[in-house]
């Protein structure tokens, strides 16, 4: 799903999805996990993943595990590259001078 | 036994959701997403919880179905641009958009309320304010006058005393009245109380009146009067010589109220020159003045 970078609709859920891939951006987050740090419903955080993922500030990849042994479904696991981790940088410090990109 | 029944039909609910959600994304993103949808489910633990997951999910393949077309047909525009044509990205039109429903929405309510006024639905809420008008005739009452008493009339006697010389004058004869039924009548009574000079009781005079050939009455009574019905009897002066003929023109000495009555007697008056009796002073006839009545009545 890597694809060149696009324009992202900043909103405030947009931000919120960001904030918590900032707090350490080496994690790999899955849909749950994000949704345990920032609050949101499941039917705003999946398309908000999916138009970074698009945009090409996140890369996603399957967990590393066996369903069958592990009994459970893999999770997606979602990452900043390093284009959407310079975006967002630059997001928050245009927000935090009061000029929102 | 009952809680593990409950917790089989949310958990089949909840992935039946997400398997039908999942079947709605875009081809590619169909399996990956029933498969991260169902990793996350698996690490809800409330039945809530997992209920508003697999529900949101149902939502979010909404945005994504929809991003997803919007991105496809910016590229497929591009290419054709690209390749000489000018396209219109347009998103599918066999479903409505948001825009397209908002409008419908607006166009059915203004119907909606055209259609109530066109039925008088405003009738059936608007209360009258007032009761209709009524027309009241008000009698206005006059107020009492109070008028003030009349002063009680203050009668008092007077003695009127008359002077010793004062002469009483003699009664006259009566004035001759010409009456419509005959040509003389005798003088009627005079009341005149014009003063009249004393006289010699030696003389003894008579006045004269209208004698024989005197014209009639009815040939001098005016047809507007008889047609008003008007009667009267007028008092005429007249001076006549030792012949019967008149000195001077005769004058009204009482009216009968009516001028045209008035009028008439005089011209019978005067057209009786040479008819009258003239006055007497002891047996001679003399020139003198004597008023006469001439009576105009009408016959039943």
């Amino acid at each position: 799903m890597g694809k060149p970078e696009r324009d992202v609709r900043m909103s405030l859920q947009t931000l919120k999805v960001l904030e918590s891939f900032l707090e350490n951006p080496t994690d790999q987050l899955s849909g749950a996990d994000v949704h345990q740090r920032c609050k949101l419903a499941s039917g705003t955080l999946y398309p908000i993943l999916l138009r970074l993922e698009a945009a090409g500030w996140f890369v996603s990849r399957w967990e590393s595990i066996d369903p069958s042994s592990a009994g459970r479904p893999r999770r997606r696991l979602y990452r900043l590259t390093p284009t959407g981790l310079k975006r967002a940088g630059e997001v928050f410090a245009s927000f935090n001078r009061g000029v929102f990109a | 036994m009952t809680s593990e029944r409950t917790q089989d039909w949310v958990d089949t609910l909840t992935q039946g959701l997400i398997h039908h959600a999942a079947q709605r994304a875009p081809g590619p993103l169909s399996e990956r997403l029933e498969e991260e949808w169902l990793a996350d489910l698996a690490e809800r633990h409330g039945k809530l919880s997992r209920l508003r997951l697999s529900l949101g999910c149902c939502w979010a393949v909404y945005f994504i179905a929809r991003e997803q077309r919007i991105a496809t047909v910016h590229a497929a525009s591009a290419t054709v641009a690209h390749a000489g044509f000018v396209g219109y990205p347009r998103e599918d039109s066999s479903r409505l958009s948001s825009r397209s429903a908002t409008f419908f929405v607006v166009v059915a309510l203004h119907v909606a309320v055209l259609c109530g006024l066109a039925v008088g639905l405003s009738g059936h809420f608007t209360k009258p304010t007032a009761a209709p008008f009524v027309t009241r005739v008000i009698e206005r009452v006059p107020p009492p006058i109070d008028l003030p008493r009349p002063p009680t009339p203050n009668f008092s006697t007077t003695t009127i005393t008359l002077p010793p010389d004062v002469e009483v004058p003699p009664i006259q004869a009566p004035l001759p009245l010409v009456d419509a039924k005959a040509d003389v009548s005798p003088a009627p009574p005079v009341t005149d109380s014009a003063p009249v000079p004393p006289m010699q009781p030696a003389v003894l005079r008579l006045n004269g009146s209208p004698g024989k050939g005197f014209p009639n009455t009815d040939d001098f009574y005016p047809d507007i009067e008889i047609r008003a019905g008007a009667q009267g009897l007028a008092t005429v002066m007249a001076c006549v010589d030792a012949k019967g003929r008149l000195t001077s023109n005769p004058t009204i000495v009482q009216s009968s109220g009516r001028p045209r009555l008035d009028e008439a007697a005089l011209k019978l008056a005067k057209a009786g020159s040479g008819h009258y009796v003239a006055s007497t002073e002891d047996g001679r006839p003399v020139s003198a003045c004597y008023p006469f009545g001439i009576r105009f009545y009408l016959r039943k």
